[in-house]
């Protein structure tokens, strides 16, 4: 028996295009589905949910307008399928879109998230309010990264398919959240599990080239609230034991607590992505003078004539997390500061901490495994800290800058820069060592074959596009591949490349529209 | 920190552009109606974009329907007075319906727009050749080599005209280069025995003189 499969749709005053975003869930191949579409307070749209007289779809009509978290919630608590998926009522499903997902879910119990890839559909709207497609792009398609997860959504909420018993460990949907529910969701799973990406188009999400109406595009534009919401959904730390990533301790080490700490105390805020808790050694008196309604931070209560190690090991022994970062006070932060040196630890084979990038010998500045603190401290208690590390044995070792969680995004900015140049070659050059590490193949392979176009390397350029497009065609490796057969003369294969390209663009394969 | 989101980028034009391509390659292989539909189809996308009147106005060009030619021309010259396509069209209506002043001027605006554009330059030949002066035309077929030296076609009409100019040594050189990178051409070779015949001649009567 196929496993039941429940789709919620949140709707709001978009009569217009429910249809079809409904119609695409109910023409789905995979029929062992519930679903439900939730009306968050807009105008009324029974009719077009009872004009579909099928039994699997149950309408929520609720008055009021709470946001999208609230309405998925509420799907939630009626939902019985063992998977979950989502649609935008804007968007549109292809007909294989929850087969294609619940298929590498039953063959790889292991992920309890599945996503695939979507076209983002440019498009004008018409006076009468049809969308003409503009353009057709897979704007998103990453291999499933869980630092860049915590730092950036690249799974979007349309394209994800997940167990539907994942919610108990992470919790529903946070209705606190004006925007980025989505991100904040994805976040949480990646906490217990790992994503398999499907690289199979499976859906179409709409962006007017006028301006999008979607809450999420407009929330974007008041940067204050947009910020506020990205540091909640940081700060979020689902109930543990968490499976997949490790928990990080960052302590303060200082010998009081002033304006520069503070100031450091907020740059750790700012530019912290990695889960952590901020454990600050002070007198609890002086803490509950301290305005401090940051969840993340723990007050360590310690005498006022306190040494700094002495400091340092209440801390230590009171801290929860995995790895523990000693932070300096007016240690210099910015974006990655730990992030690296936790990511080097991760793929540590042991034995090892890692220095941060600004370390110095006044201003030490390492992260650890907590159990090789403990045994360091514990076996040289009046050592300094650096020192009582390398006397238990431990290698200090400073970062590998290669070895930073966002290597590919280094090297990609590098190509892109080149191709900006003009150098092709060099750009080509950068495409094949990505090629050899086993992230995102396919569209560093589009990227070589749109550089080898470039550069003229014609012969290479078509056996490349003739790859992709085997494997997975899209609109623009159908129209760069059709652009070289033109060079070559090739007019036949060009157009029939063209034509299948229109197709696309045209929306011929969407039987329901 | 800046972040790759994925593998495309941001494009509103993509459609217009399959379109456009679909109407080029049908046209570049005679499926005139064919090509028609797909560029009127490329301006309900893009109704700014000069570029599928220039299409169509090459279409009706191939079919000798000059007047459907000339107005497919000028609409796309009104919705960019920048598109040197848009000048090199009307400069071939004009020359078809004989009136190479007009022409010659209209080649010139769009060697101008677009010192690149082979069948402008061509015309600016051809239609100098028509109306008999050709000093102009030198200077861009010049300008022209400059840019792309080995461009067989534009050597050979260079050292045509220089021969009509009485610049026969420049027109030989010329042409010996034509044969070095094509010994093949045989329109080259003829020429160049004409030239060497001239040369020869003209020599024999100086000895007289």
């Amino acid at each position: 028996m196929d496993p039941m499969v429940s789709i919620i749709i949140p709707t709001f005053n978009r009569r217009l295009y429910l249809p079809c975003a409904l119609g695409s869930a109910v023409k789905q191949d995979y029929k062992n589905i519930e679903i439900f579409v939730v009306n968050d307070g807009g105008e009324d749209v029974s009719d077009i949910v009872s004009s579909f007289d099928d039994p699997r779809v149950t309408f929520i009509n609720r008055g009021e307008n709470r946001g999208k978290a609230y309405s998925l919630n509420q799907a939630l608590e009626k939902a019985t399928g063992k998977y979950v998926c989502y649609l935008d009522d804007d968007d549109i499903y292809y007909s294989n879109h929850v087969r294609t997902l619940v298929k590498v879910l039953e063959s790889n119990p292991d992920y309890h998230v599945a996503y695939s890839d979507l076209y983002k559909v440019y498009c004008n709207v018409l006076p009468d309010g049809s969308r003409q497609a503009l353009s057709k792009v897979v704007e998103v398609s990453r291999d499933f990264d869980r630092y860049f997860m915590f730092y950036f959504n690249h799974c979007l909420h349309v394209s994800l398919m997940h167990r539907r018993d994942l919610f108990e460990k992470t919790g529903l949907y946070n209705e606190n959240l004006n925007i980025l529910v989505d991100w904040d969701i994805a976040r949480r799973f990646a906490f217990f599990t790992d994503f398999y990406h499907v690289e199979d188009i499976t859906a179409e999400y709409y962006t007017p080239v006028e301006g999008s109406d979607r809450i999420s595009v407009k929330g974007r534009k008041d940067l204050d609230k947009y910020k506020k919401n990205v540091l909640a959904i940081r700060k979020t730390r689902p109930p543990k034991p968490w499976y997949k990533t490790k928990d990080l301790s960052i302590i303060f080490d200082a010998d009081e607590i002033n304006e520069g700490s503070t100031r450091t105390i907020g740059q750790v805020v700012g530019h912290t992505f990695h889960p952590y808790k901020f454990y600050i050694p002070m007198p609890a008196y002086d803490w509950a003078r301290i305005n401090s309604d940051l969840s993340n931070m723990v007050n360590v209560d310690v005498a006022p004539n306190a040494s700094r190690l002495e400091k340092f090991d209440k801390a230590l022994n009171e801290c929860e997390g995995e790895y523990v970062v000693i932070l300096p006070d007016r240690f210099n932060i910015t974006d990655l500061w730990v992030e690296k040196a936790a990511y080097a630890l991760d793929h540590s084979c042991g034995n090892e901490c890692f220095e941060l990038e600004d370390s110095s010998e006044c201003c030490f500045a390492v992260v650890a495994s907590r159990e090789d603190f403990i045994k360091a401290r514990n076996q040289f208690p009046k050592y300094l800290l650096r020192d009582s590390l390398v006397a238990a044995g431990l290698v200090i070792k400073k970062v590998d800058e290669l070895s930073s969680p966002f290597e590919f995004d280094s090297y990609i900015h590098l190509a892109i820069q080149k191709e900006e140049d003009g150098d092709w070659k060099r750009a080509i050059e950068i495409y094949e060592y990505l090629a050899k590490s086993s992230q995102n193949k396919l569209w560093v392979k589009t990227c070589i074959a749109k550089a080898c176009f470039e550069a003229g390397y014609y012969t290479a350029a078509v056996k490349l596009s003739e790859e992709l497009n085997n494997t997975r065609p899209t609109v623009n490796t159908l129209l760069q591949h059709a652009k070289i057969c033109r060079k070559m003369n090739d007019y036949t294969d060009a157009i029939e490349l063209l034509k299948k390209a229109e197709e696309i663009l045209e929306g011929k394969e969407l039987v329901w529209m | 920190m800046d972040v790759v989101k994925g593998e495309e980028i941001n494009d509103s034009t993509q459609h217009y552009e399959v379109l456009m391509q679909l109407g080029d390659c049908h046209a570049t292989v005679g499926y005139y109606e064919l090509a028609r539909q797909y560029y009127n189809k490329a301006a309900a996308i893009g109704p700014d974009e000069a570029g599928p009147y220039v299409g169509l106005g090459v279409i009706s060009l191939h079919e000798n329907h000059l007047e459907d030619a000339d107005i497919a021309f000028r609409v796309a010259y009104r919705l960019n007075n920048s598109c040197s396509k848009a000048f090199a069209g009307m400069a071939m209506v004009h020359q078809q319906r004989g009136d190479y002043r007009t022409a010659f001027d209209l080649y010139l605006k769009c060697m101008e727009l677009d010192p690149n554009n082979l069948t402008a330059l061509l015309g600016l030949f051809q239609s100098s050749c028509q109306m008999g002066t050709f000093a102009k035309v030198i200077h861009y077929l010049e300008l022209y080599l400059g840019m792309h030296p080995a461009d067989v076609s534009v050597m050979f009409s260079l050292s045509a005209l220089y021969m009509k100019e009485g610049r026969l040594d420049d027109s030989k050189k010329l042409l010996l280069d034509v044969i070095a990178l094509d010994s093949s051409n045989h329109d080259a070779v003829n020429l160049l025995e004409e030239i060497e015949h001239k040369i020869a001649h003209d020599m024999q009567v100086g000895v007289n003189v």
